[in-house]
């Protein structure tokens, strides 16, 4: 009998396990659909907040674009010494298309235009008050990052020429699914610059005139001044930077120094990747910090060909630092502050460069823009002002903020020794994306 | 006593309806007289039989015709006895290695091994014991044909890789099953630093009693989806029935590494640098201002030398010593109990193991208890518990992939003293060091590992349950129901502490990370054994099913900013940076079935299938069905064979199947968006791309075997072929990425493993001199046969590993340039163009070399053989174990063999690099910091994995009976025991058993990168019983 008791009680318990297919229904605890993700007005601004944190990634401007910019340009001013193969590939200009670090800004960038291409796609359940805002944001970031991929991966654009040399794959619409359709071939250098204008244009428009940390007008008017002035046009750069001026909502910070290593933007700031102790990671300071700082090993040194540059008395220069047996660039020792994108100095010295080019005082003159970033790092201020007076100036004032390769590209100036846009200095496509995608054309030299 | 061994030749053996006509009785013992419990009895050419009792005895009514008895006890030669007139017959069985009557543990079940038609390979625990290592599959590793085992380095409690007949998978698991007492546990690793550690290091071998490793088709089947890497079945020791026994056993002993690589000293090192400095100086001529690069780095010669003159050699630290830790001792104790009753019985083990690693402050430390509980409550009912605690401490370093695991110290330079060994304080950098403190970079070359080890701690404590009842209900003549309720409970702590000068600590005044994380595993089965003969027919069923579920939860925290560096919890940090939970969960539900038929054991015919169901596929494919059927035919039953003196035993094999492998994620079948914060506010980002269609893998397996047994099985063994084709791979499929997503979980792809297995065991002498040999090797031969169409390779696309999925190729295959070695006219590195047509032309311009397949990382065969002598008391047991075929990528070549280019310390063979016209060498000329043919991605750095390890010896005394019952003692022995004495290899690394723990996955791993190498262990102990 007592046996009987044993096998009710094992058949009791076996019995509510025999076939439940509920038992199989398991949901993911960190992960939600994707109806889900996409259903209201909150959950597509998250996704929007999403785009943030991916345009924040190492790959991209947490720091590595930057830094990938000032290694390709490196022009015996800096070297890398540290022990990985990614970056000193790229300042070797002997890249591999293996190279990780190529690979993974393309990855990354690729991933956040997915991101803010579902947002743009979800636009109709956001609340019609806020559309207008997420749809530039999201825009904005878009553009943003068209923009470093059809500057690394693509031959330069080279004003007054067709530019039709090959660019990087356009994706306008969110990934539902993988098919024939996702073998995206490559576009134009100027059908992506024409996406890129056309992105930040929209967001100009839509954006508001302050939004936080986030994208604002004012962000949309500074990049487009970039992205003319990369393709030499002169007039609308100097225009859409002395929007940027003029709207009175930026000053430049009193000293030079107080212009970085910000955990907060600082008066200067127009745009910046926001880093907290929680929450990303600023690459810069990885590699051009010491471990003091949060830093690898001071993986790049500055070298003596840029810091001759200085004039003595200048404030930047006494930015520079000495630790782990090299000078070091001072701009990046706070691992958790912002990684600045845009700052007024840039404007100022986008519409000096351009006023003077044209021989136009739009906004001011070109000798009134450049002293004021000149007399701000303790110079005297100048009589007068040519244009190479105003890129010598932009070399020392924006110094190892990533600007290096690209004022190279368009200046069409020699990356360290080779030609302006040599097979060399442009990044390969990265080969696992020309394994997976047969539509893709490699870059010449690889 | 009868009534015992009645049920017992029910529960175990085909007991048919025996027409009595003649009761033999006797007695079964080992040579020393004690009774063997449990010995099978089988009237020859019948399916009568019994089994001994607790005293030996045994009575058995023999059917008319029957003449001959056969005796056979597991680790025993079986022994055959014709009938004369005596109704009493006594025998004595001699000890052996291994036997064909033994019983196997099959899913579910046990069998005898010489009606079985799959194929399994039996480890008997015995061959275990006191092995003076952390884990059972350490234990495992060399002693059955086909289970490859590599420890990934000689970090004691790290990541084991286990492949049994070759890797069939190439993002799914390819680590067997492993069931222990029933219980399919948990083996993932789970701790945070990037060395994985090995779950299964939890388990104490000494309790065990058997491994089973279930190796083809037949034989795994009944476990379904999650067969196809193989099954591993572990069984914990039992009690037996009589007095209770004591033994105890204490080792202690200690460790070496089994190699060393040579470096540069001082004198060598500034020798090589300065030529490389030189030599670019040459190359770029003459720049303004004068700099010179040989300058710049005797700058740095002065710098990495602090307070020592490197022009008078004053300082030439052998950084690889430092790495080491002196003479660290491991221990190992053993406590058993076991006895019982003829109701019940009972084994209780208490076991302590103490494995101090090579490295510094590296070491592993178990704690276990053991009791299994076996009660017969009455003649139809048997319950029991197994029942098992444990608790293991891992000292953790670094993962071979930072600074600041020990072995990085090789990289830094001999002039840098580790100290500073002068009585003033030095200045380096931003900080004073005082005397005696380690110097750190700037004056050390990279970060100086010591630090870590001086100022920082990871310690992973895991707390481990296994726990399973069961209750076995006879409810029929031959037919048994089983229940089981099982749980594997996987708690383990993970915590770090950085001190305020270590790497990770020094920027925000010292680092922790904690980490708590469970995994609760529960599982519970319901099954029917009913065996029955009819005449010759001999039919053995199972049917049953069973429910998994297995949830994972994880709880972490990080903060810095500590006050001082004495306070290491997080409680102190004033920065808290970071906070996470996390869960996951799976389950199956599965059915499953065995018939076994067999016409007098020599016609066998056996059928197993399960359906399984599980919540990782996808909702179009959540129900799978692995059917298995096979085929005996026992030649020596024959009438040809039957009387042959020389051959004893043949039997011919075959069996197909289809298994599965649902070792992927857990909902890699979903659409799904991840949350991403960013500064402070919750965001949200598509993490994956759904496949509703997502499902196991499926493996088709065919095996075709041979048994043999010579002169009365002396000589034993088996031959298999096997084929193993894995198709619906479960890939991530690389996709373009600029769809947003790299990859895609895809049932695509195939891979194949054909090979053949060979055993042989060998009773070489018998008497008072034994003398035997099991001897076991196997071919495998792995080869990708199908990718995503239009896909032809899958390459991570890193600079420094170079093992890819190619097609035509065997997973993890080596990719990448052909080093041609040295122009010798000028220095050049050379590769092989190996482009079409090219044919064997060469260029000094790395990006113009093809990348080609280099080599395979897995070695083709494996092998192991063991010899045992036995004398007057004395033993010894020799075992080697090898792999060939295989190559290594030293990775870290490009750093430390990189001819001078940077200021890590460089290997000695770099003092052969290129210095004039027609030095004809392999090494290029040395030029600075211009990755003169240091690309990691190419031959030049890889080398032969091949060797042949003296695995173990031990060396034993066991004292005579005689001497020991004087003194109250069962039994005392003595014993010396060697692990990984000597290796034979032509590689020139550390050691050829390596794949380094940070990189270790599917397809990465023959890669050497700063791995640290295997232990050379002697110990000594002694086993006492009561």
């Amino acid at each position: 009998m007592k046996s009987f008791k044993y096998l009710f009680f094992l058949m009791a318990f076996s019995g509510t396990l025999v076939s439940c297919d509920s038992l199989l229904e398991l949901e993911p605890a960190q992960n939600i659909s994707e109806v889900l993700a996409l259903e209201n007005d909150a959950n597509i601004k998250a996704v929007l907040v999403g785009a943030y944190d991916e345009l924040g990634a190492t790959n991209l401007f947490a720091g590595n674009t930057l830094r990938n910019s000032e290694l390709l340009g490196a022009n015996n001013e800096v070297q890398w010494v540290g022990t990985f193969n990614g970056p000193r590939e790229i300042w070797n200009l002997n890249m591999i298309a293996e190279n990780g670090d190529v690979q993974g800004l393309w990855v990354d960038a690729y991933q956040t235009i997915n991101i803010v291409n579902n947002v743009l796609d979800g636009l109709d359940v956001v609340n019609e008050s806020d559309k207008a805002t997420v749809q530039g944001e999201a825009l904005f970031i878009r553009a943003l990052v068209y923009f470093e991929l059809v500057r690394f991966y693509a031959k330069p654009w080279v004003a007054g020429a067709a530019n039709d040399q090959l660019g990087v794959p356009l994706v306008l619409t969110p990934t539902r699914a993988i098919n024939e359709d996702s073998k995206v071939a490559r576009a134009s250098v100027s059908a992506v610059y024409a996406q890129i204008i056309s992105d930040l244009n929209q967001a100009k428009s839509l954006l508001p005139e302050s939004n936080s940390w986030r994208a604002d007008t004012y962000a949309a008017s500074a990049a487009l001044a970039r992205v003319y002035l990369q393709q030499g046009d002169f007039a609308q750069a100097r225009d859409e930077a002395s929007r940027v001026i003029e709207s009175g909502k930026y000053s430049l910070t009193t000293a030079y120094s107080d212009a970085f290593n910000r955990d907060a933007n600082s008066t200067e700031d127009i745009f910046s990747i926001q880093v907290t102790s929680q929450d990303g990671t600023n690459s810069m300071v990885t590699f051009f910090a010491i471990p003091d700082f949060g830093g690898r090993d001071g993986d790049i040194d500055i070298l003596d060909e840029h810091l001759n540059l200085y004039d003595p008395a200048d404030e930047r220069l006494s930015m520079f630092y000495e630790g782990n047996g090299a000078i070091r660039s001072g701009k990046w020792t706070n691992q958790f502050g912002n990684v600045g994108l845009f700052r007024l100095a840039e404007m100022y010295l986008i519409r000096a460069e351009c006023n003077a080019r044209l021989g136009t005082a739009v906004g001011d003159s070109a000798l009134n823009d450049y002293n004021k970033v000149h007399q701000r790092a303790r110079l005297s201020a100048a009589n007068s002002v040519t244009v190479e007076d105003i890129l010598f100036e932009r070399r020392l004032e924006l110094a190892h903020e990533g600007f290096k390769v690209h004022d190279l590209r368009r200046l069409q100036q020699n990356i360290q020794g080779q030609s302006f846009d040599a097979n060399n200095t442009i990044f390969p496509i990265p080969g696992r994306e020309i394994n997976a995608n047969p539509n893709l054309v490699q870059n010449p030299g690889y | 006593m009868k009534k015992i061994s009645l049920v017992f030749s029910m529960l175990f053996l085909f007991a048919g309806m025996a027409v009595a006509q003649r009761a033999v009785s006797g007695s079964v013992t080992d040579n020393d007289g004690n009774p063997l419990i449990g010995a099978t009895i089988l009237v020859q050419g019948t399916s009568v039989g019994t089994v001994s009792d607790i005293d030996g005895a045994y009575s058995i009514d023999v059917p008319e015709g029957g003449e001959v008895l056969v005796f056979s006890y597991t680790g025993y030669a079986s022994l055959e006895v014709t009938l004369g007139t005596s109704n009493v017959v006594n025998v004595v069985l001699e000890e052996s290695a291994a036997q064909l009557s033994e019983v196997v543990v099959v899913g579910y079940g046990t069998q005898i091994k010489s009606t079985l038609t799959g194929n399994i390979a039996k480890v008997a625990g015995e061959e275990l014991e006191n092995l003076p290592v952390p884990s059972v599959e350490q234990a495992m590793q060399g002693r059955s044909a086909g289970v490859f085992v590599e420890a990934v380095n000689g970090k004691p409690g790290g990541a084991i890789r286990v492949r049994i007949r070759g890797a069939s998978s190439i993002s799914a698991s390819n680590q067997p099953l492993y069931v222990i007492d029933g219980i399919p546990v948990t083996v993932q690793s789970q701790n945070a630093s990037g060395a994985p550690l090995n779950p299964l290091a939890d388990l104490n071998f000494n309790d065990i009693e058997s491994i089973d490793i279930l190796k083809d088709a037949s034989a795994s089947a009944i476990y379904g989806s999650r067969a196809a890497n193989g099954v591993v079945l572990i069984t914990t020791k039992k009690g037996k029935a009589g007095t209770s026994k004591i033994d105890f056993n204490y080792q202690v002993g200690t460790s070496q590494p089994t190699g060393y690589r040579e470096f540069l000293n001082a004198a060598e090192y500034v020798e090589l640098f300065t030529e490389a400095a030189v030599n670019l100086d040459e190359i770029e001529g003459n720049v303004p201002g004068g700099f010179t690069w040989k300058d710049w780095v005797e700058a740095r010669f002065d710098r990495y030398s602090g307070p020592s003159d490197w022009r008078t050699g004053q300082t030439d630290t052998d950084w690889q010593q430092l790495a080491f830790a002196d003479n660290p001792i491991s221990q190992q104790a053993n406590l058993n109990f076991s006895g019982g009753n003829n109701q019940t019985t009972f084994y209780a083990g208490l076991g302590f193991s103490d494995q101090q690693g090579i490295l510094k402050n590296n070491g592993f430390e178990r704690m276990s208890a053991r009791l299994n509980l076996d009660h017969k409550s009455s003649d139809n009912l048997t319950v029991g518990l197994n029942f098992s605690l444990a608790r293991t401490f891992t000292d953790q370093v670094s993962n071979d992939n930072a600074f600041s695991t020990p072995l990085q110290l090789i990289a830094q330079s001999p002039l840098t003293p580790a100290r500073n060994f002068t009585n003033d304080p030095f200045q380096s950098g931003s900080r004073l060091i005082q005397p005696g403190e380690l110097f750190d970079r700037p004056t050390a070359v990279y970060y100086n590992g010591l630090i870590e080890l001086e100022e920082s701690q990871r310690n992973v404590v895991s707390y481990r349950t296994l726990a399973n009842g069961y209750a076995r209900l006879k409810l029929a003549p031959g037919l048994v129901l089983n229940g089981e309720i099982a749980t594997d409970i996987y708690n383990l702590r993970d915590d770090l502490f950085q001190g305020s000068i270590t790497f990770g600590g020094q920027a925000s005044n010292g680092y922790a990370y904690s980490r708590a994380n469970q995994i609760l595993n529960y599982n519970t089965k319901l099954f029917a054994n009913y065996s029955k003969t009819f005449g010759s027919h001999n039919l053995d069923m199972t049917l049953g099913t069973e429910y998994q579920d297995s949830r994972t939860q994880s709880t972490d925290s990080e903060g810095q900013q500590f006050p001082v560096d004495d306070l290491k919890t997080i409680a102190s940090a004033a920065d808290i940076t970071g906070g996470s939970s996390f869960l996951t969960e799976f389950t199956f539900v599965s059915y499953f079935t065995r018939v076994n038929y067999n016409f007098n054991r020599k016609y066998l015919l056996s059928f197993s299938g399960r359906v399984d169901g599980s919540s990782r596929f996808g909702i179009n494919n959540r129900y799978g069905f692995f059917p298995a059927a096979s085929l005996g035919w026992v030649l020596s039953e024959e009438g040809f064979l039957k009387d042959n003196n020389t051959l004893s035993f043949l039997k011919l094999r075959a069996s197909y199947g289809l298994i599965g492998n649902a070792a992927i994620g857990n909902f890699e079948h979903l659409g799904l968006f991840a949350a991403e914060g960013y500064n402070g506010v919750s965001g949200l980002q598509p993490s994956q791309i759904p496949n509703p269609d997502l499902t196991w893998e499926n493996t088709a397996q065919i095996d075709i075997g041979l048994d043999f047994g010579f002169l009365k099985d002396r000589i034993n063994g088996e031959i298999d072929y096997y084929q193993k084709v894995t198709s619906d791979l479960l890939l991530g499929v690389p996709v373009p990425a600029t769809s947003g997503f790299t990859t895609q979980t895809q049932n695509i792809g195939e891979v194949t493993n054909k090979g053949v297995e060979f055993v042989l065991n060998t009773n070489n002498t018998v008497g008072q001199f034994k003398w035997n040999t099991s001897f076991n090797v196997a071919y495998n031969r792995n080869e990708v046969t199908k990718l995503a169409d239009g896909q032809d390779i899958i390459d991570p696309g890193s600079s420094r590993l170079m093992n890819v999925v190619k097609l035509g190729q065997p997973i993890g295959v080596f990719w990448g340039a052909e080093y041609a070695g040295v122009d010798p006219d000028n220095g050049d590195p050379l590769w092989y163009v190996n482009k079409e047509g090219s044919g064997r032309e060469t260029t000094n311009n790395y990006s113009d070399a093809e990348f080609v397949a280099l080599g395979n990382p897995s070695p083709e065969w494996i092998g192991g053989v063991t010899n045992t002598f036995d004398w007057n008391g004395f033993n010894l047991s020799i075992q080697f174990q090898g792999v060939f075929g295989n190559m290594i990528h030293n990775a870290a070549g490009s750093f430390m063999s990189a001819n001078g280019d940077w200021f890590d310390n460089q290997t000695r063979d770099q003092l052969d690099r290129w210095q004039k016209p027609g030095d004809i060498t392999d090494v290029p000329r040395a030029i600075f910091i211009s990755g003169h043919g240091t690309q990691s991605r190419s031959s030049r750095f890889l080398s032969e994995g091949s060797y042949v390890r003296l695995k173990n010896v031990t060396f034993g005394y066991e004292f005579p009976k005689k001497v020991l019952d004087n003194i109250g003692v069962r039994r005392l022995r003595l014993y010396v025991i060697g692990q990984n004495l000597l290796t034979f290899t032509n590689y020139d690394g550390w050691d050829p058993e390596v794949t380094t723990d940070a990189f270790v996955n599917n397809t990465t791993f023959g890669v050497d990168f700063y791995a640290a190498p295997q232990p050379k262990t002697v110990a000594f102990g002694i086993n006492v019983g009561f």
